[in-house]
């Protein structure tokens, strides 16, 4: 890879680098996620934003390339408040979790989608659409999970009485005590982010795909989760 | 010896080791008394120099001037990423009120959390003190919005105004040249014009 022009991609995460230059962690649409030094972006009169569709041309033989320049493609965007947070967090799955230079075609346009929703969502709807997020870099990572048939094969029932227990990296199994209703499993199936499930049923699948996650991310934990401030 | 200073010049930020090597000749050949000064001064400012106890900035004493200032008002308290910030707001002379110091921004990827920054002082501070606005003078970056949004949720439970500083055009500058978000945060945070 000598030269790439011109290829669109997102700013994930951003450090110091030396004096003047940046680290840049990009998730571009051709080259998946990639780590760039910005020589002198320090003292850019425009720096780089994250959360805004940009283009970006970079060069370089050794592992680390050089960011040579960048054209916003976008109009501008802020987010805000807690969607400011959600965006922080998507940014850490994949900084996290992504492997480097491995092209994800799907998963940049579905975290396009989010990031374009997010300033217009209402708080339930915008964690409801990070919850969808998860399940679309779950399955691209080759975690997906079958929300139609339990463990056995048979179809999920998706009564609201009828309950399910998450098996790790396994499925769902019917169980009495279980804590994910039939018709939760439907609405995760549905990925329809305009139907937001309710306060309840948003813990629920929470708690899933913390559950889901936690054998990829290891011993150490998001650590965006700690931006959300709570009294204790 | 020359070329252990020229080993410690380089602990300057922008320093390499050829601007180093041109300090050092510099001070030998041509100004020992200068030298001398700054060995001196360097020596006392990195034996004295702590943070404040009230603010967190640097200072020599125990509480920085600023805090000490029985001039400048309680009730107000302007939250800064760095001291550097302070010197800049210092000049504008518009603040009459104290600041708080975070050395840093919320980067909770790279292991930098809320007891890092000291919030959990802040928290003291909101809950001891009769402070009536606090100003989130966090850099306009996506770091700073954060920190300043995660210290918002915290200061809510506390009656206290929270403010954050304006962002736009720069005095004397063109909107020709403005990127478009600075332009969209002018306006959308535009103000009445009082005649």
């Amino acid at each position: 890879m000598a030269k790439i022009d011109l290829t669109p991609a997102f700013l994930i995460h951003r450090r110091a680098f030396k004096d003047t230059s940046l680290l840049l962690d990009f998730f571009t649409q051709e080259h998946g996620k990639i780590r760039l030094v910005g020589r002198g972006s320090r003292k850019s009169k425009a720096p780089i934003q994250m959360f805004q569709h940009i283009k970006i041309s970079f060069s370089g033989k050794s592992d680390l390339k050089s960011l040579n320049d960048v054209e916003v493609d976008d109009q501008p965007r802020s987010l805000q408040g807690e969607a400011l947070i959600l965006g922080m967090y998507a940014n850490e799955l994949i900084a996290r979790l992504l492997q480097d230079q491995d092209p994800y075609f799907e998963l940049f346009e579905i975290y396009k989608q989010f990031i374009n929703q997010l300033p217009k969502l209402g708080k339930q709807a915008s964690y409801w659409a990070l919850r969808l997020f998860e399940n679309s870099l779950l399955s691209e990572l080759g975690y997906g999970l079958d929300f139609e048939h339990d463990v056995n094969g048979d179809e999920i029932d998706t009564r609201i009485e009828c309950k399910y227990e998450y098996q790790s990296q396994v499925g769902f199994t019917k169980r009495s005590i279980g804590k994910i209703s039939g018709n939760t499993i439907q609405l995760m199936l549905a990925e329809d982010v305009l139907n937001t499930p309710n306060v309840e049923q948003l813990k629920v699948c929470r708690d899933l795909n913390r559950a889901r996650l936690h054998p990829l991310l290891g011993n150490k934990p998001l650590q965006s989760r700690l931006l959300f401030w709570s009294k204790n | 010896m020359i070329e252990s200073l020229n080993k410690a010049f380089c602990a300057l930020p922008g320093v390499g080791k050829k601007t180093a090597q041109r300090f050092v000749y510099h001070l030998l050949e041509r100004n020992r008394e200068g030298g001398m000064n700054l060995a001196k001064a360097l020596v006392d400012a990195m034996e004295h120099v702590k943070h404040c106890s009230s603010c967190r900035t640097l200072s020599e004493k125990d509480i920085c001037n600023i805090c000490a200032n029985n001039n400048r008002t309680n009730t107000q308290l302007c939250v800064v990423e760095t001291p550097t910030d302070i010197h800049a707001i210092e000049q504008s002379h518009i603040y009459k009120g104290k600041y708080f110091v975070l050395s840093g921004y919320l980067s909770p990827i790279d292991g930098i959390g809320a007891s890092e920054l000291g919030l959990d002082e802040l928290e003291q501070k909101l809950h001891q003190q009769d402070i009536e606005e606090i100003i989130l003078a966090t850099n306009a970056t996506i770091e700073g919005e954060v920190t300043a949004h995660y210290i918002s949720n915290m200061a809510k439970q506390f009656e206290v105004r929270i403010t954050r500083i304006a962002h736009g055009i720069p005095i004397g500058g063109e909107l020709e040249y403005a990127d478009i978000n600075t332009i969209a945060h002018a306006l959308s945070g535009r103000k009445d014009y009082d005649l």
